[in-house]
């Protein structure tokens, strides 16, 4: 199964975009696991069918109401997690 | 200060029809009436002159104080084209929702089965989709799908390829292969006006190049595509349109309506929208 | 939710391959029928983008957004995602399924585990749906609760009428009649039907 690490940028202080975001996995089937976050950046792990990924991205980059994402940058790995 | 809704420029009336009698309509929940005053056409509201021009064979109008101007569409002045108005349907949705479904090519198959779609031809290959922040427009290119009947002029079946452009909340513009003419692109437009926040008029204009269809004919061909639209737009739950998506699930077939959707949210334009997922 | 079957529809008037909306205890839902024959009760909202799927089609054993073609399996399990036709959809897009049931002609939509069966309606056949601009009032109407459902006779005929309530004071009845009354009878009882709906709507104006 394909993994891609999300590195999320934008406005993500809310307290409600990692609730969200792990809802909007659980939504699509998808596995993933946040690595890193802070108001400005949230770095995860994603995997599952590419088509799904996308679909991940789709919904994260509009997100809830008071989160902004101003870019989602996609990279594949590998299974052993390595670029 | 500014408020992004009511510094829009909105489509009132179709200069064609409008008659000695004027026209009473609403923008954003206000009465507002549309009116000839010897040769030129004025639009008001509680007693108060909104800006108004004429152009795309429509009356706009600003409710507020507009902060740019009416967005341009180059091929209206282009020589050769024929020009549609296609005249008024009104649907009990969103204006918003009616843009996005503009903007929506994996209903075809469904919606307009065997005209703009058909199974098992469904699968909506990637396109591109950007802001142009130069012009604050969205835009998705390269965007193909299979028709049994892409325009009244088209014989067959074709892969036609679509442009879609929104230059304001609440209008689209579609660019779509023009079968008479390699090269050039047929313009669709919908013109959307919004009555209050969960009630539209969608006014479609086109610029084509087509010298042989009857009027009449090319009216009622985009008309029948709206009125199928139309069930779908009265239908969708919520009313107004998601700009948290938390209850949908966008696929990247859908990508032009959710860069919609962001464009809408980050520039605050909010009427007919839903904030939060419910 | 409460723990009782609502009727939502005599069995006849749902043939295969159709969909219908109906509502139970206020939520919105999609009744349809596979070709098999098979009833399903879903929420009637595609989750894709919010579609009603009472607007939908059915094909095969599977039911379809009219939008976006999105089908769903009788589990509730999406199936196939038409623009993406190569991706097997996972088991975690799937509509919200209700309890139906189908007895004595009647179909029933639980939305939560009811404690007891549908009343028994031996003896009786269905006659018709009517749905009502207003409250129904049984005894307004001489019927009295037995059993589960408001009996009595209408055009001398004996009939069982199920309430289905619906919001702002509307409802559905669905009437049952004596399976031995003849054909005539049946006809002066429907007649009696729709009596009984202009007089609790005239009563209510």
């Amino acid at each position: 199964m394909p993994v891609e690490r999300f590195i999320i940028r934008g406005d993500l202080a809310a307290a409600t975009f990692l609730p969200w975001v792990a809802r909007h996995l659980l939504r699509l089937g998808l596995r993933g696991e946040t690595q890193r976050s802070d108001a400005l950046c949230v770095e995860m792990l994603v995997e599952g069918p590419a088509d799904l990924i996308d679909a991940m991205e789709m919904g994260v980059s509009l997100g809830p109401i008071e989160a902004w994402v101003e870019t989602i940058e996609r990279l594949p790995l590998n299974r052993c997690g390595s670029a | 200060m500014t408020d992004p809704i009511r510094d829009e420029w909105y489509p009132v009336a179709l200069v064609s029809q409008l008659g000695p009698e004027g026209r009473d309509t609403r923008l954003l929940g206000e009465p507002v009436r549309v009116a000839w005053h010897g040769g030129a056409i004025t639009v008001t509201s509680g007693g108060r002159s909104l800006p108004s021009q004429q152009r795309y064979g429509h009356v706009w109008a600003c409710p507020g104080t507009p902060q740019r101007p009416l967005f341009d569409i180059p091929e209206a002045d282009q020589p050769g084209r024929r020009l549609v108005d296609v005249g008024l349907v009104r649907v009990k949705c969103s204006p918003l929702r009616a843009v996005e479904n503009f903007l929506d090519i994996a209903h075809f198959p469904f919606v307009h089965t065997d005209i703009l779609g058909a199974e098992p031809h469904t699968e909506v290959g990637r396109y591109d989709v950007a802001i142009r922040e130069e012009v604050d427009e969205v835009w998705a290119t390269k965007v193909h799908f299979y028709q049994p009947q892409a325009a009244k002029s088209a014989a067959g079946g074709i892969t036609t390829e679509y442009m879609y452009r929104v230059p304001a909340p609440t209008v689209s513009i579609l660019y779509k292969t023009c079968p008479p003419r390699p090269g050039e692109w047929d313009v669709i437009t919908l013109f959307v006006q919004p009555l209050d926040e969960e009630l539209c008029e969608v006014w479609p204009w086109m610029a084509l190049f087509d010298d042989d269809t009857p009027m009449t004919d090319l009216i009622h061909f985009q008309q029948t595509i709206f009125l199928q639209d139309r069930s779908i737009l009265e239908n969708q739950l919520p009313h107004r349109l998601p700009l948290d998506p938390g209850l949908e699930i966008p696929t990247r077939a859908d990508l032009t309506s959710v860069a919609y959707r962001r464009w809408l949210k980050r520039r605050g334009y909010t009427y007919g929208a839903q904030l939060v997922a419910a | 939710m409460l723990p009782y079957w609502t009727p939502v529809a005599l069995s006849r008037d749902l043939a295969p391959l159709v969909v219908m909306p109906v509502v139970v205890d206020g939520a919105e839902l999609a009744l349809w029928r596979s070709a098999s024959g098979r009833i399903a009760a879903w929420a009637d909202r595609c989750p894709h983008r919010g579609m009603r799927l009472s607007h939908g089609f059915v094909r095969g054993e599977a039911l379809s957004c009219i939008y976006h073609g999105w089908s769903y399996a009788q589990s509730g399990q999406c199936q196939r995602i038409p623009a993406h036709p190569d991706l097997e959809p996972p088991e975690a897009i799937r509509v919200p399924v209700h309890r139906a049931m189908e007895s004595g002609g009647v179909i029933w939509v639980a939305l939560a585990e009811p404690a007891a069966l549908p009343p028994a309606l031996a003896g009786l056949v269905p006659l018709r749906s009517v749905t009502l601009d207003a409250p129904f009032d049984p005894a307004a109407a001489g019927l009295a609760e037995s059993g589960g459902a408001w009996r009595g006779t209408l055009a001398g005929v004996a009939v069982a009428v199920l309430v289905q309530p619906l919001p702002e004071n509307r409802c559905v009845l669905h009437v049952l009649a004596d399976g031995a009354a003849t054909p005539a009878a049946l006809v002066d009882a429907s007649r009696g039907v729709e009596t009984l709906r202009r007089q609790a709507e005239e009563a209510l104006a």
